[in-house]
């Protein structure tokens, strides 16, 4: 899941247009009770996510991910909802049956539950959206000069743009470790063999990030990094970014006054 | 330019001097090279000279080192860093931008340098060092070569008149040293002062006026190093059965791995192949295919009779050894390494005689990732032929591997393949390849020579 090099109205805004939109986007994430304002807000990230043209697997990938938030919230809300007045729609273990209906309080699937798993999830799939959009039409350099210029500081920056760029090497050295364990004979099936498959991998992969780190910040030491630095990139607030801005807190304005519940 | 006088350093913590009254002094245009083991020392002397000692490894000091008249311990790394530039072994961990462009002006920026003049410095530097083509190129998309060169134009950038090189070449391949070569020659005319440490350097010796070497931190007379014929570990396997084949096999593009095209091949008992070529040209793919860890796309890899085996089915008769030998390093203890695979298998050794073969008998108490990188390196080997597997495959085994520690590697092979057993290792290296008694070279997928020495 990387940056995309393409030319779209998304890719041209300001990072801190997109930082600021984002905000918006969780502000009414956290804030909307109603569905409808929810599902709104859902259309319009999907209208944008097109608009920016990912790639089919990043679709394929999206899709699956929400189909597993979407299913694991509704049967878990539909199973143990918890609030008050609830309908029960499918019994499994009637609350009144003997020792195990006492025991477990019963066993039912409830209509309000499955409602507000299903609101849960919407809430979980617009996340979910929202930074790949940003994800995809951002160069990581300019959101970490976004985030800079609104304030947060520069050693920060630093330290999310080294990690993004080392997180792949990262995965790729636990999965070559993983398959030395099992190449020395490890047991590494079902559950207990995960736990011990966990036991010999983190040692020497923390121990070679350390070492790892350690190459870097002597590689960064020469290169004269001290936190102190000027950005060869700039950033411009252009009409697009007025516009963008202007529109979203539009949206925002209406979503809350009309579906925010208040 | 570089003046050093009497100078002797000592690492917190370590009884030992990591260097003893070194003199040495340095002009412009002079191209100087380091040799030594590892632990020798070449490492802390450059560290003398960049800075990073006493700022950053602070221990104690006596004698006078002078930079371009500053000395290193009254003015600032970033200060120093105008001087002299440093390029390490790893080119990965020296790369921090995610593209071509914005990791060369990285260091102008940290220099604070108007926009202009970083613009002007980049671009300068990318054209000369050659990477204008894929300016724009993503970082994490270059070759192990390109990656070297970027992090040489990054330093070069900056504008130093002095450049350290700290085992740039240990990870590249032959054309990549190649290349190297050629901008060892270009700032050479430039006119400026290179001090170069590492191992391999016969290639670069016609650019090399002065050589150094160290043995324990002190400066020695240099004597030279073993050689090994070609077909120094003598396979023993013409009539032998096959152990492994195979027959038309493809590998489709995976991440990171070379594709494979209609490979046909057989690896009999007792022989010790090496599977040479170029950084992507597919040996890392044919030896994890050998493996069973990458499985074909089509035809068939036949190992011990087993048509296409799981990594399960052939688990403890195959041994597999990756590059990064710290990937392979699960164990509180040296000897507890030794028997972990073993141990897992349900296997019986005598964890003592693998121990004694390593060479770490001494150091079986030590957390295998405290060992030297060498030792690391042996440790892992030695932990793989515990297993007592019939075929052994390496994955680049020499990778930054010094001379004394090289001769340890292969003498254990030797000792191996005269059980009878077999042994294939991928390298990019030609000397390594050499000492194998048969040489497979791959590019691009395909196998293009077959090679057994009598």
């Amino acid at each position: 899941m990387r940056f995309i090099n393409r030319d779209t109205i998304f890719h041209r805004l300001d990072p801190r247009t997109k930082i600021a939109m984002s905000l918006m986007c969780a502000c009414l994430i956290v804030v909307l009770r109603m569905p409808e304002g929810l599902l709104g807000l859902f259309s319009l990230l999907l209208v944008t996510f097109t608009v920016v043209r990912p790639p089919f697997s990043y679709v394929r990938t999206l899709v699956s991910l929400m189909a597993i938030a979407v299913i694991f919230t509704v049967i878990s809300q539909g199973f143990f909802y918890y609030f008050e007045p609830k309908t029960p729609i499918l019994t499994f273990i009637p609350e009144n049956s003997g020792w195990i209906g006492k025991l477990t309080g019963g066993l039912a699937i409830y209509r309000e539950g499955l409602i507000y798993g299903a609101i849960q999830s919407l809430r979980l799939c617009c996340a979910m959206v929202l930074s790949m959009i940003i994800v995809i039409t951002t160069y990581p350099s300019d959101l970490i000069l976004g985030l800079e210029r609104i304030g947060v500081p520069a050693k920060i920056g630093f330290v999310v743009t080294v990690s993004i760029r080392f997180l792949p090497a990262l995965i790729d050295e636990a999965r070559r470790i993983l398959v030395a364990q099992k190449l020395r004979g490890l047991n590494v099936k079902g559950v207990r063999g995960g736990f011990v498959a966990l036991r010999y991998l983190l040692p020497p992969l923390i121990i070679d990030s350390l070492r790892q780190a350690r190459r870097i910040a002597l590689a960064a030491s020469v290169r004269a990094y001290t936190g102190e630095r000027t950005h060869i990139r700039t950033l411009e607030f252009s009409r697009i970014d007025w516009i963008a801005a202007g529109l979203s807190t539009g949206v925002m304005v209406f979503l809350i006054f009309f579906y925010g519940g208040l | 330019m570089i003046k050093i006088d009497d100078f002797s350093f000592v690492y917190p913590g370590s009884g030992k001097p990591a260097l003893e009254h070194i003199s040495l002094q340095a002009e412009k245009g002079e191209l100087i090279l380091i040799r030594g083991a590892s632990g020798s020392g070449k490492s802390t002397l450059l560290y003398c000279i960049n800075g990073l000692v006493p700022h950053i490894f602070n221990g104690n000091y006596s004698g006078r080192i002078q930079v371009n008249g500053f000395s290193p311990s009254d003015i600032s790394i970033r200060e120093l860093s105008k001087t002299v530039g440093t390029v390490f072994q790893n080119a990965d961990s020296q790369i921090f931008m995610m593209r071509v462009e914005d990791d060369v002006a990285f260091g102008c920026e940290n220099l604070l340098m108007p926009r202009e003049e970083i613009i002007r410095r980049r671009d300068g530097s990318m054209k000369e060092m050659g990477l204008w083509e894929m300016r724009t190129k993503e970082t994490y998309k270059l070759s192990g070569g390109q990656k070297q060169r970027l992090a040489i134009s990054s330093i070069y950038a900056m504008g130093p008149e002095i450049f350290l090189f700290d085992e740039p070449t240990t990870d590249l391949d032959q054309d990549g040293r190649k290349d190297f070569f050629g901008i060892l020659t270009q700032l050479k005319r430039g006119g400026k002062l290179v001090i170069l440490a590492e191992h391999q350097y016969e290639e670069y010796m016609p650019l090399v006026d002065r050589v150094i070497t160290l043995h324990e931190g002190r400066l020695v007379s240099p004597e030279r190093a073993p050689e090994y014929p070609p077909g120094f570990l003598q396979g023993y396997g013409k009539e032998n059965e096959v152990v492994i084949s195979c027959k038309s096999v493809d590998v489709a593009y995976e991440k990171g791995e070379t594709a494979l095209k209609n490979i046909n091949l057989e690896i009999r008992k007792g022989e010790v192949v090496a599977l040479s070529g170029r950084n992507g040209s597919g040996k890392t793919t044919l030896l994890k295919s050998l493996a069973g860890i990458l499985r074909p796309d089509a035809g068939v890899v036949t190992i011990f009779d087993m048509a296409n085996p799981s990594l399960e089915m052939i688990s403890g008769r195959v041994g597999f050894l990756f590059q990064n030998p710290d990937e392979q390093l699960f164990a509180g203890c040296v000897e507890e390494e030794i028997a972990f695979g073993p141990k897992h298998l349900g296997k019986r050794v005598d964890v003592e005689r693998y121990l004694h073969l390593s060479g770490l008998s001494n150091e079986r108490g030590r957390h295998p990732q405290t060992l030297s990188r060498g030792q690391r390196q042996l440790l892992a080997v030695t932990s793989v032929l515990a297993m007592e597997p019939d075929i052994l495959l390496l994955d680049e085994p020499t990778t930054g591997l010094d001379d004394v520690h090289w001769m340890h590697l292969f003498s254990l092979l030797s000792q191996y393949s005269m059980e009878g057993k077999t042994v294939v290792y991928a390298t990019h290296n030609r000397k390594a390849a050499g000492t194998a008694s048969r040489v497979v070279h791959l590019d691009d997928g395909r196998i293009i020579s077959d090679e057994i020495y009598q």
